[in-house]
């Protein structure tokens, strides 16, 4: 008797934008099951690019530039490319990936690991190589990793470094019960992360505080005083930009997260194999930083920040 | 499918994951006190308002549709914004969760005032009745059950929404669902979801039967 028409409205456009939501999801899923059934479960012979390779990138700006990276140093060497860029996680790429829906992924060595095999031990990037080709699921290889690294790193203001004389993470168990971390949730539980801090260096925090992975939640709270010590990603811009200070990692208890390419075998073939080799050897950590701080900070569009590097480096299209 | 709900009913029903500051109870608590603190400030702003263009006629083209802009903001990007101005604290989740709650009231409020019979105000007018006397004694009781309803509409959106908190690292049932998804541990994303749910329905329910029992005499 007292409710309105109006809320009946909102109830009913609710129920649209759910069932909306759940259409494209829906056709995701039976588009990824058709495929595997069309070309997935072979694929142990020679693989090739012939037909074009679709490339599939992650919800994150810098996977979205190795993407069209990728596809620039691909072009050049002939071969055509298709770029499906922000598609989510690896939840969503690998299966994808799998599936024949993209056939490249710019990967991180560490992180690709630590998603194939949670308790891989190895962090050193030749180890990581072969492990990855190890745990690596059937149809999908990994090729030779690139000259740019994006790992994870500890970092804490200057005022704060100078305060407590921090200069490593072992400097941290000094203060233990003082220091406030920020990071993303998954860090709390994580080896490479606060788990891992308390094993290797002993390290116990007054309070952890769940933000968000190296964004503005995180960066704002650093800047503001309100986390002593924040978890962020060494291609950063903001890390150089504020004068931040980058714990060392004495111990290796961060893994290498060099880039590195994963491709269904089915459209690995030598052109593509050389192409990609050459960028990893042209791209270093510095210039990813800048092409990201191009793209987040000057808001260029990152298939022109990709483009315009591989150009200036002689890997674009003649 | 059946394993994960199978394993939704442990994690709901195990003693341990209701105990501690991680536990549910305190969780639920948590979420309970954001969300009515939320829903008290948004009333406090959004009743006068209601009412004071509901009983003066005037002014409610502006003051609806500005309040409908908290409606339409997204609650996380406010948030963000809020947090970059101000720091790390509550306030940027207050901040998103009253102008999430505004809407409703003013609006609910609004149309209760304005669907009470001008002849009973005239009739109130021509008992000698002062503008204040028609709209407490006259005005108000009359548009209760509509109130009522704003009231409730923006309580559920604000419990719904309450998960924000754990987006800047404050607790509440959001907690689960953000760690639950950061971790993979899709049961925790499903148990805080659940009890979202749980809680806003439990809520409705409750204020309904309120509701109900306080009109029970009146045929709308």
């Amino acid at each position: 008797m007292t409710r309105t028409p109006r809320s009946t409205t909102r109830r009913s456009l609710l129920g649209g934008l759910l069932a909306a939501a759940a259409v494209p999801a829906l056709a995701a899923c039976s588009s990824g099951i058709t495929s595997l059934d069309g070309q997935g479960g072979g694929g142990t012979g020679g693989g090739s690019s012939a037909g074009g390779i679709t490339i599939g990138t992650a919800n994150f700006t810098e996977n979205q530039v190795l993407g069209y990276l990728y596809a620039e140093a691909l072009q050049a060497a002939g071969v055509k490319t298709k770029v499906r860029a922000n598609l989510g996680t690896r939840e969503i790429l690998i299966p994808a990936l799998e599936g024949g829906d993209i056939d490249l992924l710019p990967e991180y060595q560490g992180a690709l690991l630590h998603y194939l095999d949670p308790k891989a031990k190895a962090t050193e990037e030749g180890e990581m190589q072969n492990a990855l080709a190890i745990a690596l699921p059937k149809g999908l290889q990994i090729l030779p990793y690139g000259m740019a690294e994006d790992s994870d790193a500890f970092v804490v203001t200057p005022g704060t470094a100078r305060k407590y004389g921090l200069t490593s993470l072992a400097d941290l168990a000094k203060q233990n019960g003082k220091l406030v971390i920020g990071a993303a949730p998954e860090v709390k539980k994580r080896t490479v992360g606060a788990v891992g801090l308390k094993d290797v260096y002993g390290v116990e925090f007054k309070e952890f505080k769940s933000l968000d992975s190296s964004g503005p939640l995180v960066k704002g709270a650093l800047k503001k005083g309100d986390v002593d010590v924040a978890n962020l990603f060494t291609t950063d811009t903001d890390i150089i930009a504020e004068g931040w200070v980058v714990l060392t990692d004495p111990k290796n208890l961060i893994p290498g997260q060099h880039v590195v390419p994963l491709i269904a075998d089915r459209a690995a073939d030598s052109t593509v194999r050389r192409a990609l080799a050459r960028l990893g050897a042209a791209l270093t950590t510095k210039d990813l930083t800048e092409l990201n701080r191009l793209v987040d900070k000057d808001k260029k569009d990152p298939e022109d920040v990709a483009h315009g590097w591989a150009a200036a480096h002689g890997l674009a299209e003649k | 499918m059946y394993e994960l709900f199978a394993d939704l009913g442990t994690w709901l029903t195990g003693a341990e994951q209701w105990q501690g500051p991680d536990g549910i109870a305190h969780r639920l608590t948590e979420h309970l006190q954001y969300s009515l603190l939320a829903t008290l400030i948004a009333t406090v702003i959004a009743l006068p308002i209601g009412l004071l263009i509901g009983h003066t006629g005037r002014g409610a083209f502006l003051a609806i549709n500005l309040s409908s802009f908290g409606r339409a903001l997204p609650t996380v990007g406010l948030v963000v914004l809020v947090f970059l101005a101000s720091g790390l604290s509550m306030t940027p989740v207050y901040v998103a969760l009253v102008a999430l709650a505004v809407p409703s009231i003013v609006t609910n409020t609004y149309a209760g005032m304005t669907a009470v019979d001008p002849e009973v105000k005239d009739a109130a007018r021509g008992q000698g009745m002062r503008g204040h006397q028609i709209l407490w004694q006259v005005e108000l009781p009359l548009a209760l059950p509509l109130i009522m309803t704003g009231l409730r509409l923006a309580l559920i959106q604000v419990v719904a929404t309450a998960t924000v908190a754990a987006y800047v690292s404050f607790g509440g049932l959001g907690r689960y669902v953000f760690d639950g998804l950061a971790q993979r541990d899709l049961v925790q994303v499903l148990g805080g979801a659940v009890l979202v749910a749980v809680v806003a329905v439990v809520l409705d329910l409750a204020l309904s039967g309120l509701q109900r029992i306080l009109f029970r005499h009146r045929t709308a």
